[in-house]
């Protein structure tokens, strides 16, 4: 029977692209982030923290959406499931955001100066790198409904958790300067956010699994180390 | 736009039927229509302090609502709190009782459908109903059962005109693709939901402003159900429509407005206890009766 609840249809898909389009938003978060991060840009770390009301307000109007959605369709089987991801995935979007203005906030507090260790610096930059790299992922396995690429997830996110270990090494030996110390701290802050940027993006991960196969699973238990 | 009332309306039941020379658009060539009945676009139905009884039984009571022009107004509540009793009056048919009466004022787009010069055939033309059980008309065919109430029309329309406004009709009612090839079949040949849709391509051959429809899903299949949904949500751009339903998730799909009826006890008459947009019914509910009976936590 063809073109049955068209409209339910397409309001589903509607609310699926307005998710996915917030996962760019933070995203473009992220990106706008390091890039404060890198210049020390304080500017630009205001502006990333006033948008932050965009991700907010996707969230809002997107989980209203949704809600009045299982209210009004009586959604069941793989619809159900696919609205209780999504609600699932607002969330974690909106943490990234939150995330990302956590990190801009630090920034005027180690000031106007060069950031003191390049090294330090770099790692911190390829970890943005590489939690954009995961979000695309998320992003794209979601898409698809691939759970392979899903469950890769947590790979990716292994590189990002181990770039965050060196950092705490450097920030270990950075010395006894107190200005270089505070800000090897305040990159600790920025790294520590970035990590759960990435922990959000492998939620995301395990929600693709939820739709596909109907079971809720971590992929991996952060209490029980491998 | 009702038009005089005829000496000899009591005991008509109709759906279509109307004597007098309506303005059938497909009627090329008819002459043209008195001005009382051109007034088309008369979409908004609006009770004012209605109350309706059955003799001296109070089965409704003081329901004011106004009823949105090219939208499906859905009424719910418990068996008797009197939804169908007042979707009934919304088209005259509640006097065919014998004993029941109408006190308040009912209007379409401001007219007083219960005026004393106002014909209650014209009224139930204008506004069409669809019933529960399917009641194609037993001894017509498909393309018969279409043109029922137009053929009832003391002028004649050439056969081509016919033809145009059954095809139009089917068409509207999704029904066209399945049946074309077998217009001149019996109407009861037909599955539940296709009698279904039959019967509301028989309602909206006269042109109607205003569809009720009294729980007109509940005798079919959850598909059939689906189709005829579809089929309403696609009709409430050309009518305004008013189902009464006891499927909540019906009304909650169907719907943009939903208004529910309620009795306080057995013996009391049916109150409007609360209406708005369906999706603030059944997401956030002023009244907590409302609130009980969307939840399923009545008793």
């Amino acid at each position: 029977m063809a073109g049955v609840r068209i409209e339910y249809q397409e309001e589903l898909e509607t609310l699926e692209a307005s998710t996915l389009g917030g996962l760019d938003l933070a995203s473009a978060a992220l990106a706008r982030t390091m890039e404060a991060v890198e210049h020390q840009d304080v500017e630009l770390a205001e502006m990333v923290v006033a948008d932050d009301d965009r991700i907010d307000g996707r969230y809002l109007e997107v989980h209203q959406s949704l809600i009045a959605l299982l209210a009004t369709q009586s959604p069941v089987a793989t619809d159900l499931r696919l609205i209780s991801a999504l609600l699932h995935i607002l969330k974690n979007i909106e943490r990234m955001g939150d995330q990302c203005v956590n990190i801009c906030k630090v920034i005027p507090m180690s000031g106007h100066e060069p950031p003191a260790d390049p090294e330090m610096l770099k790692l911190i930059l390829a970890m943005g790198g590489q939690t954009r790299t995961l979000i695309a992922q998320a992003k794209r396995s979601f898409e698809d409904r691939n759970v392979e690429m899903a469950r890769d997830l947590v790979r990716q996110d292994d590189v990002v958790d181990n770039l965050n270990r060196e950092c705490f090494q450097l920030a270990l030996e950075i010395g006894d300067d107190a200005d270089r110390r505070e800000w090897a701290m305040t990159m600790l802050l920025a790294g520590r956010a970035i990590e759960r940027i990435g922990d959000n993006a492998v939620d995301i991960g395990e929600q693709v699994a939820f739709i596909v196969t109907g079971l809720f699973r971590e992929f991996e238990d952060a209490s029980r180390p491998s | 736009m009702f038009g005089a009332a005829s000496t000899k309306r009591d005991a008509e039941e109709s759906t279509s039927a109307d004597p007098a020379p309506p303005a059938a658009p497909a009627a090329e060539t008819a002459a043209p229509a008195p001005a009382s009945e051109v007034a088309r676009g008369a979409k908004t139905v609006e009770a004012k302090n209605v109350d309706l009884f059955y003799g001296d039984f109070h089965a409704v009571e003081e329901v004011s609502i106004k009823i949105q022009p090219n939208r499906v107004t859905a009424l719910i509540g418990s068996s008797g709190c009197g939804k169908t009793t007042f979707l009934r009056a919304l088209n005259r048919m509640h006097e065919l009782t014998p004993g029941a009466y109408v006190k308040g004022e009912i209007t379409l787009d401001g007219e007083d459908m219960y005026g004393s010069k106002v014909d209650p055939v014209k009224v139930r033309r204008l506004v069409g109903m669809v019933f529960q059980a399917p009641n194609p008309f037993p001894t017509m065919s498909i393309y018969e059962n279409v043109a029922a109430g137009l053929s009832l029309n003391s002028r004649r329309m050439k056969k081509s005109d016919k033809d145009a406004v059954v095809e139009r009709s089917l068409r509207g009612a999704h029904l066209w693709e399945e049946v074309k090839d077998r217009l001149d079949k019996p109407g009861t040949g037909l599955s539940g939901g296709q009698q279904q849709r039959l019967c509301i391509a028989r309602t909206i051959a006269v042109e109607p402003e205003v569809l009720l429809m009294d729980e007109p899903c509940s005798a079919l299949d959850p598909v059939a159900t689906l189709a005829v949904e579809d089929l309403i949500a696609e009709l409430k751009h050309r009518f305004t429509i008013v189902i009464v339903t006891h499927n909540m998730q019906q009304a909650a799909r169907a719907s943009d407005t939903t208004a529910f009826f309620n009795l306080e006890r057995s013996g009391d008459p049916g109150r409007l206890v609360e209406v708005g947009p369906t999706e603030e019914i059944f997401t956030k509910p002023k009244q907590k009766a409302t609130e009980d009976y969307v939840s399923g936590r009545f008793g």
